[in-house]
C-alpha cells in the first residue's frame, strides 16, 4: 500500500517535503541529520496528536492503533493500560479494521 | 605506541573492537507523542513519505506508560467479599452486575489483588477465585471477559505497612476494552 503511495506522490513530493533533500548521516556541523519529526510534513496541516486511530486486528488476533495520515501510516500495539497485556480476541477475524482509519482524503492507490 | 598496534592491527585487517561494534550515525529522530484512546503514549515521528510509530514503554517494566488508566472499576473487596471468602456479597454481587450492565464495552478485563497478610501462594490463589468469581457475574449478564487474572499481593498500588494502605490493595480493577 505504501509504495504505490509514494509511486502517486513522488512529482510533488520533491518540492513539499524538505525532509527528502537529507540522506541522513552525520552534517557538516557534527551533528545527525534529522530524518523523521513530530510535525506532519505536508498534505494535510493536521499533526498525529489530534487525530483518530482506527483498530487493525494483526494475524495473531490482536489488535493495533492505526492511522493513516494521507501519505505515511502508524501502527502500534493496543495493550491493556494496568497489566501492559495486548488485547487480543475473535470479535473479528485477523486482519480486519474497525473504525475510520483516514484522516485526510488522500488515496490508497493499491496495486 | 598504541596507535602504532591499531595501525597495524588494521593493516592486518583486525580493525580494534570498539569501531567495529559502533554503527555509523545515520541520522536523527525528533519523536513526538501520540496518546492512544486508552491514555497510552506512542512515539511518533513523520519522515516526509513514511512514518514511524512505537509503543512507550516503562524501561524498567516494559509496560506501557499511560496517562489516565482506563480502569472502569477498581472496587475494594472488602465490599464485595467476606474476608478471605471469594463468595460475593449479595450487595457486591448486585453492584457488579449493575456495573456490567451499563459499562458498554465490548470486552473486560478482571484482575484480582490482596493485600500482603497471608502467604504470597494463598493470596495468589484467593484473587485468582475473587477475579473468578466477579468474570462469573459478568457473564451472567451477557458481558464478554477477556481475562481474569489473580496478581494475590504482587502488585500493591500503597504500602502494607498501614491498615489504610492495605485496604487500598484488597482490591478487584475491571478495564474496560472499548472500540
Amino acid at each position: 500500500m505504501k509504495i504505490a503511495k509514494v509511486s502517486g506522490v513522488l512529482l510533488v513530493s520533491a518540492t513539499l517535503l524538505g525532509a527528502c533533500t537529507t540522506a541522513g548521516g552525520v552534517g557538516p556541523d557534527g551533528q545527525p541529520r534529522l530524518i523523521a519529526r513530530d510535525a506532519d510534513s505536508g498534505f494535510d496541516p493536521v499533526t498525529l496528536p489530534q487525530q483518530q486511530a482506527a483498530i487493525a486486528y494483526d494475524p495473531d488476533g490482536c489488535q493495533n492503533w492505526i492511522i493513516d495520515d494521507g501519505v505515511e501510516g502508524y501502527a502500534s500495539r493496543r495493550r491493556d493500560p494496568v497489566t501492559g497485556l495486548p488485547v487480543c480476541n475473535n470479535q473479528f477475524p485477523p486482519g480486519t479494521v474497525v473504525k475510520e482509519y483516514r484522516s485526510t482524503n488522500f488515496p490508497d492507490i493499491l496495486p | 605506541m598504541l596507535a602504532v598496534l591499531a595501525a597495524a592491527l588494521m593493516l592486518a585487517g583486525i580493525a580494534p573492537a570498539q569501531a567495529q561494534d559502533r554503527p555509523r550515525v545515520a541520522g536523527k529522530i525528533d519523536w513526538g507523542v501520540w496518546v492512544d484512546p486508552d491514555g497510552c503514549m506512542h512515539w511518533w515521528a513523520d519522515g516526509g513519505v513514511e512514518g514511524y510509530m512505537v509503543e512507550r514503554v516503562n524501561p524498567r517494566t516494559g509496560h506501557p506508560v499511560c496517562l489516565k488508566l482506563e480502569t472502569c472499576l477498581v472496587e475494594n473487596t472488602d465490599v464485595l467479599f467476606a474476608t478471605d471468602s471469594h463468595r460475593l456479597t449479595p450487595h457486591g454481587k448486585a453492584r457488579l452486575e449493575s456495573f456490567f450492565r451499563g459499562a458498554g464495552a465490548f470486552a473486560y478485563a478482571i484482575y484480582g489483588h490482596t493485600d500482603s497478610r497471608a502467604s504470597d501462594e494463598y493470596n495468589m490463589r484467593l484473587s485468582q477465585r475473587r477475579a473468578a468469581s466477579v468474570a462469573h457475574v459478568a457473564r451472567s449478564v451477557g458481558a464478554t471477559v477477556d481475562r481474569e487474572i489473580g496478581f494475590g499481593e504482587r502488585r500493591p498500588i500503597a504500602t502494607n505497612a498501614t491498615a489504610a494502605g492495605m485496604q487500598k490493595n484488597r482490591r478487584v480493577e475491571i478495564v474496560c476494552y472499548r472500540w
